[in-house]
């Protein structure tokens, strides 16, 4: 397992992928962050972290998929799909082994907007419990994305194809609370009660408001799990249904 | 030693392979041998636990793949007929990812990693990208990943592909070293190669087996004796009817017309050779019929394996047959040799 973590992080890292990523993320973060210091001079001098993740959450549905898009379309492209089924390595540790990868990525992604913090709290105060409950949130909000990233990725070998689905996908996800929401929904209680209790959104404000909710965190741990089981039938779905 | 079972696979409702068993013993090259589409490869990624089988059991030194993948996969080096490389990775590391994967402990990695590399002479590339390296440098850092870790087997799907003629010598080479202590099985649909590497082959056509055997006896099963060809200028029929009234010539296999009244004859001979060519020329002369060519060859592992894999096929006359397997190997691939074509001219 050990073997395909490192390697997924070298084609990473040993690329400029993992950089052009995280700079695209930082430099959108950073203009979220501006706008609301450019704010802070209008009427209300209202100020937190936490906000500027959950506005930036948008653009991460845009990132995520590329990284992921490559986790098992690239090996099915390239053949190196039979290497891996053949050495004496089970699907299970490979999925793992390529999911920590990705979420090693994702660390290092969201690492960088820590120099914002450290910043202020050299110049100023810091609310430290908010702040490390929106990260917490943001951990699994990500994770759980990776995690559906990676079962998309599975199911075909064009990483286009699997980012785009992949965006698409996210998208319906994190709008999924104000469709549910909707008047047209309204109408039916019930239809209402099954799309919320889908929804991310709504769990990943609590966190930011710097609530830790052993509901919402059984939501994304459930949900981790799922698609990454789902991910693993998948794949030996594929090798069974090939030809 | 590898056991294979009623191996079938079927792609939907297409039969793939077809109830097929044999073994693989130890110290030994098993060439397997199949046009285009026999279903090779698809075998070849069923015993290696790529592909799960239809029905049948393949078992790797008494642990069934199936049941226990991880544990039977270990004693098993394996190189599809495409190498399984990443291009943006460098030989060196991607050596070292396979010796990850195949559980080679940290201290004897390096070892290990220049030891395959020595083998296949890749040394000099180990520093660049695959995606740089030319056709048979890829084969060969393929070739070198399936050996990593001294796999008790190693199943090569056409391992000589994409390699120039020096290589290719040099990796046969290479494959009758590795017989000392391990068991080889390779897929190949030049018949030369096989016939130079391999102890016994196992022919295969449309998903069935059409003979395991030695070389050697293949050969003398299939076609007993000696074959005469005779190449004659003048009237067909006189030519004919001496040419098998000669003694000694048991059947007439083939005359084809040239042209020119040019006719070349194939026969098949019983008894001694240099006896019966010579009084074949003297009927020939005697009745004013000029030789242009005459010789005696042995029947080959070619011709066996025309004649197995023409076999159940009724229908479709050897002509046919050639015509449709030198269009089919053109198409496959670059390769230049074409045995097929002179037998048919």
């Amino acid at each position: 397992m050990f073997s395909i973590y490192k390697k997924e992080l070298q084609s990473f890292f040993y690329t400029p992928f993992a950089y052009a990523v995280t700079t695209l993320f930082l430099l959108l973060f950073t203009y979220m962050l501006s706008g609301k210091i450019a704010n802070l001079t209008n009427h209300f001098a209202y100020f937190s972290y936490t906000e500027v993740f959950y506005n930036v959450i948008i653009y991460f549905i845009f990132l995520i998929p590329i990284i992921t898009m490559r986790t098992f379309a690239d090996e099915r492209k390239f053949g190196t799909e039979v290497l891996l089924m053949t050495s004496p390595v089970s699907v299970l540790k490979i999925v793992l082994g390529k999911f920590f990868a990705n979420i090693t990525v994702f660390l290092f992604m969201i690492a960088g907007t820590a120099i914002f913090p450290i910043i202020t709290a050299n110049y100023g105060g810091v609310v430290y419990s908010q702040l490390i409950c929106a990260y917490i949130g943001f951990f699994c909000w990500g994770t759980m994305f990776i995690c559906l990233g990676m079962l998309i990725s599975s199911f075909t070998e064009n990483s286009i194809l699997a980012a785009i689905i992949g965006e698409l996908i996210m998208f319906i996800f994190l709008f999924l609370d104000d469709f549910s929401n909707s008047g047209f929904i309204s109408q039916y209680p019930k239809l209402q009660n099954v799309l919320f209790a889908f929804a991310a959104q709504p769990r990943f404000a609590y966190f930011s408001a710097g609530f830790i909710r052993l509901s919402d965190l059984v939501f994304f741990g459930s949900a981790i799990l799922v698609l990454l089981s789902w991910t693993y039938i998948s794949i030996e779905k594929r090798r069974w249904n090939r030809g | 030693m590898i056991t294979i079972e009623n191996l079938t696979k079927y792609y939907g409702k297409n039969r793939a392979v077809n109830d097929i068993s044999f073994t693989i013993n130890d110290n030994e090259v098993l060439g397997f041998l199949g046009p285009n589409g026999a279903g090779k490869s698809t075998t070849m990624n069923m015993i290696t636990g790529y592909l799960p089988m239809s029905a049948g059991k393949v078992t790797i030194n008494g642990i069934d793949i199936s049941q226990n993948p991880v544990k039977a996969k270990r004693d098993i080096g394996y190189l599809p007929e495409i190498p399984p490389l990443y291009p943006d990775m460098k030989v060196k590391e991607y050596l070292s990812f396979c010796a990850g994967l195949k559980n080679i402990p940290f201290g004897k990695k390096s070892d290990e990693i220049e030891r395959v590399m020595d083998l296949l002479k890749i040394k000099d590339v180990k520093g660049k990208l695959i995606r740089n390296l030319s056709k048979g440098y890829k084969q060969r850092v393929g070739f070198a990943q399936a050996l990593l870790g001294n796999p008790k087997f190693l199943i090569l799907d056409e391992p000589t592909v994409g390699l120039d003629p020096n290589q290719v010598i040099e990796v046969r080479k290479i494959i009758r070293d590795l017989k000392k202590d391990h068991s080889v099985i390779f897929s190949s649909h030049i018949l030369s190669e096989v016939s130079e590497v391999c102890d016994r082959v196992v022919i295969i056509n449309k998903g069935d087996i059409r003979a395991i055997d030695t070389i050697e006896n293949l050969e003398s099963t299939f076609s007993s004796g000696l074959v005469l060809h005779i190449k004659t200028k003048g009237s067909k029929s006189t030519a004919a009817s001496i040419i098998e009234l000669t003694e000694g010539v048991s059947e007439l296999l083939d005359i084809t017309d040239e042209g020119n009244d040019i006719h070349s004859f194939t026969v098949q001979l019983d008894g001694d050779a240099d006896t019966i060519r010579n009084s074949v020329m003297t009927e020939l002369i005697k009745n004013n019929i000029t030789i242009l060519e005459i010789f005696t060859d042995k029947p080959n592992l070619e011709s066996v394996f025309i004649e197995l894999i023409n076999r159940p096929v009724q229908k479709t006359s050897l002509k046919e047959l050639l015509e449709q397997m030198s269009a089919e190997d053109s198409k496959a691939s670059a390769e230049p040799e074409n045995p097929e074509e002179k037998e048919e001219n």
